[in-house]
């Protein structure tokens, strides 16, 4: 088997949502199930459910990794579950009405344009000064942008919105890059 | 283990001369060595869409990681705890607090990514 580190991303990603054993430096060996790979270091995540419920995660730094092995194979419920894990969407679109979803689209872009934004209704996203992104529920964590400054700028706006600041929209807010 | 030591030595700068990246970085060696060695092949587009979903999910784990007391298996047997802060883009440094040390507990440290075999947290 080719070095871990040396492998591309399409081979690391026969091993993800699948249970495996990682075999480490110093004799260490770590079973789990992998959730991804890191392009950057090779560095594994592996998530195991124990008998309490409360997933435990541990990350496996890529140049310690001399072997994986693959246990088992993963299914979509194996996949799905580690994933409601991992990717927790904040304020699920589904549970809010269409009508809902008009309205707060509609006061954001009344308030960036009040504030002298460029703004366009583009089906149900808002596309911001041809840069940026708001998608529903149009709250400061849904912004997308690849220019840190617009971003930083427009989500502090978003925050400071007189209609939605009483709402549960506020959200930890991602930067740009990553 | 509950006295709190003071900060033995600081942790070195960036080079004063070069230009800030570091060609024998892994993510240089990523995202540039293709574009050094071969000339004909590029890296096609899924692979490029993998990357960068692996990479997302490996960020979004390492968000999930923050804050939490993480349980660090080191080199040569050693097991620290402590609480991770936060990472360098490449993978390179830990930021931590409250670090438990066989020498007392190291209220800010840097742990160097290559010392670690691997980190286990609790949700």
């Amino acid at each position: 088997m080719q070095r871990w580190v040396d492998m591309s991303p399409r081979q690391w990603q026969e091993f993800i949502n699948q249970e495996v054993c990682v075999s480490a430096r110093d004799q260490h060996s770590f079973t789990g199930r992998v959730f991804t790979v890191d392009p950057v270091s090779a560095s594994v995540v592996l998530v195991s459910f124990g008998e309490s419920e409360r997933p435990a995660v541990t990350l496996v730094l890529g140049h310690a990794i001399s072997d994986v092995q693959v246990l088992s194979a993963g299914s979509e419920q194996t996949r799905s579950r580690m994933r409601s894990v991992f990717l927790q969407t904040h304020t699920p679109t589904h549970t809010l009405s269409a009508d809902e979803l008009q309205r707060r689209r509609e006061s954001v872009r009344r308030w960036l344009q009040d504030n002298r934004i460029p703004v366009q209704e583009d089906g149900e996203l808002l596309r911001v000064a041809h840069a940026l992104t708001i998608s529903a529920p149009y709250g400061p964590g849904d912004c997308s942008c690849a220019n840190q400054i617009i971003l930083a700028r427009v989500q502090s706006l978003l925050e400071n919105n007189p209609e939605t600041s009483g709402d549960a929209l506020t959200n930890e807010s991602t930067q740009g890059s990553g | 283990m509950k006295t709190p030591v003071g900060v033995l030595r600081l942790p070195r700068g960036p080079e004063p001369n070069s230009r800030g990246f570091d060609p024998n970085s892994p993510r240089f060696q990523a995202l540039c060595s293709t574009s050094l060695t071969s000339s004909s092949s590029s890296v096609d587009i899924e692979e490029q869409r993998l990357r960068a979903e692996q990479r997302e999910h490996f960020l979004r784990a390492l968000l999930l990681m923050t804050d939490k007391r993480v349980d660090f298996q080191l080199l040569e047997k050693l097991r620290m705890r402590g609480r991770f802060g936060a990472s360098d883009i490449d993978v390179l440094n830990f930021q931590v607090s409250d670090l438990e040390t066989p020498l007392g507990v190291q209220k800010e440290a840097l742990l160097r990514c290559h010392d670690i075999i691997s980190c286990a947290f609790e949700l």
